[in-house]
């Protein structure tokens, strides 16, 4: 019984190993990821990856051939280089020549071959890192720096020249983590300069064939760099001190100066000017005296009387008036503006000069009424600075009534009709323009970007006859407001826009009122500035364009006068006015503009110079806040 | 020989260049020749399947396999400064040929970095024609051994085939015998230039 229990017992155990050698056993995998290395171009090592041994000892052989022959060769070394690994040494190793090289997996259940790789010892080349690295700290007159020298690794032979070798030395503050990298070529030497004082360095060195693989870093050399900050404080004081100096020399120097600085940085603001009121009178003061003078018979314009003014401003066409004032105004433009009758004082704002030369012209008193109002108003508004300039608003107005056909095409049509209508407006322009100083100026006007661009405006003006051509390059330039737009604005260009809106205001004055409106919007081109030479009372606002004849726009530009220039004009009734102090500065100061007209949220009327008062109030109060407000921009008389 | 070649060129000639001054050139023009080809091979890698470079034909098929040269360091230490000067030549010589034959086919090769191959071919041409001027120079310098050169002529002719697997295998082909022979030449300058380096061992 004994002997059956264990004969079974036996029997099973047999039965058992022999399961579980047979279960899960597996040939092996494929071994991959065969790659090679040479030190120095004259051994070479293979290492490859097992895969599954598939449960069983599975053993490793790597076979070989060499190009050109077909016999195959086993590795002579496994041992050398480690575990799956086979080490070629300078027997069998050659150069310039394919090795193709296969390793095969074995166990008892089966084989598996890797797949051939080749090689060419050459181009496998990875030398050891470089050998006996030495840092040093070298004193030179308080100033260390590190020599760092090394040599190259001790299976590499340099010296015949079979293998040419760059290196590359790295270092890094202990406590950092960043490494400077500094390329070495093939010297074998190094200096490092600029040192933290006090600082512990880490070095290490590399180095690479001419064709071949980088090695591995060297392991860290440390070293400290002692310290030598007295050098550098004594230094950092000697700084300090000059520098103390020279600012106290300059505070001095600014001390001194300090009212020309003033002026250069910050231009005086020319006293206002109103006709009728003379500031010594003021000052001598008596109140009944200085009231009386106040009240004018004209002020404030009433709304019949403006009406009437306006129509007849419309009504009015003298043509052979309109030459002559042409001509004298394109012969100022030539004269860069050298009026003979101006009389203006450099203090005067445009208005107050120019009033006198719109006195001569039929509209002109009306006009200058309509400017005093203005001044009036912009007084009320702008600042005590801007007060003297302000008010140069001269508006013309004019009539667009040839000009009611909203539609674009006719542009061109209107654009002949307009010089007709403006021919007084030339003078105005370049009375103020006589200036010299350009802060007393007090326009201030911004071309409208989006209206006019200065390419379209001059085939826009080329439209005209010759003889019109003149009177329109007399810069006259006004700009519309229509805050009834019956037809969008489009944006094809600017003098599209611009006749656009000219249409829509004509359509609209005519559909509103049946007469025309006194605004139209004259393209001027080459200047970019305007001044307002009138607020019209229907939101219109004349303006001239101030800058000089075409051809000398840049040099005259940078004459004497601050005009606006308009940036946008709204729909909403808004003319956006810019200041200009410079040419360069407008844009920058435009956008801040900008942004001023588009807070200004004006509710669309048709004829509502409040209105216009109240655009302008807020383009007021802007430039007034940067400084200067040359011109109030009043866009509607006050309240008649 | 080449402390020789030393004193004749400095002593008694007023302005002419030592030689281990035109070895060091002519190897630094031998070094980025061999980079050339590299790039080159990996270019033509990029876009080329691994297998075809299987089926190509074994480097021993190269048309200058026929020229012995060193398989080993020690062989190559032995082999005289005039047999190198002589072998660099005249692997030089045999590739003048070939290089034409690329340049022209990679103008129309079926591969997508056809006109940067095509550029680095003729740079290749360019340093190839300067390398020869200067070794013409310095064999000179160096005696009558180092002048002979072996005659490789290139017989694959000037057509690289019909397909497009033909033309990119034969293309890769030709790269890789560029390749090999660009570094036998770097490599035996490299060695001359040691050799001659007598006044300026630290750079070996």
């Amino acid at each position: 019984m004994k002997k059956v229990g264990e004969v079974v017992l036996l029997w099973l155990l047999i039965l058992f190993i022999h399961n579980a050698a047979g279960e899960g056993y597996s040939p092996p995998g494929k071994p991959t990821n065969i790659s090679c290395r040479s030190p120095e171009k004259e051994t070479f090592t293979c290492w490859w990856k097992p895969g599954s041994d598939g449960g069983l000892p599975t053993t490793y052989a790597l076979y070989y051939r060499k190009e050109g022959s077909q016999r195959v060769f086993e590795c002579p070394d496994y041992k050398t280089a480690g575990k799956n690994s086979c080490f070629f040494s300078k027997n069998v190793t050659f150069v310039w020549v394919n090795y193709n090289i296969t390793v095969v997996a074995t166990n008892s259940r089966g084989r598996a071959f890797s797949d051939p790789v080749d090689i060419d010892v050459v181009y496998i080349v990875k030398p050891n890192p470089p050998e006996e690295v030495v840092v040093n700290v070298t004193e030179d007159k308080d100033w260390p720096f590190l020599q760092v020298s090394w040599k190259p690794p001790k299976m590499a032979d340099t010296r015949s020249g079979w293998i040419t070798l760059f290196y590359e030395v790295r270092l890094k503050l202990e406590n950092k983590n960043k490494w400077e990298v500094v390329s070495a070529g093939q010297r074998k030497t190094l200096q490092i300069y600029s040192l933290r004082s006090g600082g512990t360095y880490e070095v290490q060195v590399r180095c690479k064939p001419d064709h071949g693989f980088w090695s591995e870093w060297s392991p860290s050399s440390r070293v400290k760099v002692p310290e030598y900050f007295p050098q550098e404080r004594s230094m950092w004081i000697l700084i300090v001190v000059f520098a103390a100096f020279i600012l106290i020399i300059f505070i001095r120097m600014v001390y001194m100066n300090f009212h020309s600085v003033k002026r250069y940085l910050l231009p005086p603001v020319p006293g206002p000017k109103i006709k009728g009121i003379d500031k010594q009178f003021l000052k001598s003061g008596k109140s009944e005296d200085i009231f009386s003078s106040l009240v004018v018979s004209d002020f404030p314009p009433t709304t019949s009387n403006y009406e009437d003014f306006l129509v007849q401003y419309l009504e009015v066409y003298v043509p052979e008036e309109r030459e002559l004032i042409m001509n004298e105004g394109k012969d100022l433009q030539d004269d860069s503006f050298k009026t003979e009758n101006s009389t203006c004082d450099n203090d005067s704002g445009r208005g107050s000069c120019d009033s006198h030369t719109l006195l001569t012209d039929k509209g002109g008193g009306d006009k200058e009424d309509g400017q005093q109002s203005d001044q009036e108003g912009s007084q009320a508004e702008a600042d005590t600075k801007s007060q003297e300039e302000a008010l140069e608003e001269e508006l013309l107005a004019c009539s667009h009534e040839n000009l009611q056909s909203s539609n674009v095409s006719n542009e061109k049509e209107k654009v002949k009709s307009w010089p007709s209508l403006f021919s007084p407006l030339p003078q105005y322009s370049f009375s103020p323009v006589n200036r010299p100083n350009p802060p007393k100026t007090g326009k201030q006007h911004c071309l409208s970007d989006s209206l006019f661009t200065p390419n379209s405006m001059p085939s826009y003006f080329t439209q005209p006859g010759p003889s019109t051509t003149k009177g329109f390059r007399s810069n006259y330039w006004e700009c519309s407001f229509d805050h009834k737009q019956s037809h969008p604005l489009h944006p094809q260009s600017a003098a599209h826009e611009h006749l656009q809106a000219q249409n829509d205001l004509n359509t609209a004055h005519v559909d509103y009122m049946g007469a025309p409106l006194d605004v139209h919007v004259l393209n001027v081109r080459p200047s970019e500035y305007v001044e307002v030479q009138r607020v019209s009372v229907e939101d219109g606002v004349l303006l001239h364009p101030v800058s000089p004849s075409q051809e000398d726009s840049r040099t005259l530009s940078h004459q004497t006068e601050d005009y606006s220039r308009v940036r946008v004009v709204n729909n909403d009734n808004g003319l956006l006015l810019l200041q200009r102090d410079a040419i360069e500065e407008e844009k920058s100061m435009c956008p801040y503009q900008e942004d001023v007209v588009s807070r200004a949220s004006i509710t669309p009327t048709l004829q509502n110079s409040a209105t216009g008062i109240n655009i302008a109030l807020p383009i007021l109060d802007e430039m007034a806040a940067s400084g200067y407000i040359d011109t109030a921009i009043m866009f509607g008389l006050p309240t008649h | 020989m080449v402390d020789r070649l030393h004193k004749s060129a400095l002593c008694g000639r007023e302005a002419t260049v030592p030689v281990n001054d035109l070895l060091d050139r002519a190897s630094q023009r031998s070094d980025k020749m061999h980079s050339l080809s590299t790039l080159l091979t990996q270019e033509m890698d990029s876009h080329f399947p691994p297998y075809g470079r299987m089926q190509m034909p074994r480097p021993a098929d190269c048309h200058t396999s026929a020229l012995q040269t060193p398989n080993d360091k020690e062989q190559a230490l032995q082999v005289s400064e005039s047999d190198l000067m002589s072998l660099a030549r005249s692997l030089l010589q045999a590739w003048v040929d070939p290089l034409a034959v690329l340049s022209t086919s990679a103008i129309t090769l079926p591969h997508p970095s056809k006109s940067s191959i095509s550029s680095k071919i003729q740079e290749l041409q360019e340093h190839s024609k300067s390398l020869a001027d200067g070794l013409d120079i310095l064999s000179g310098k160096m005696g009558p051994s180092a002048q002979a050169i072996s005659f490789l002529p290139y017989t694959g002719g000037t057509d690289l085939g019909q397909d497009r697997v033909t033309i990119l295998n034969k293309f890769n082909f030709l790269l890789s015998c560029l390749r090999r022979d660009s570094h036998k030449i770097d490599s035996f300058l490299k060695v001359l230039r040691c050799r001659a380096a007598k006044l300026q061992p630290e750079l070996c």
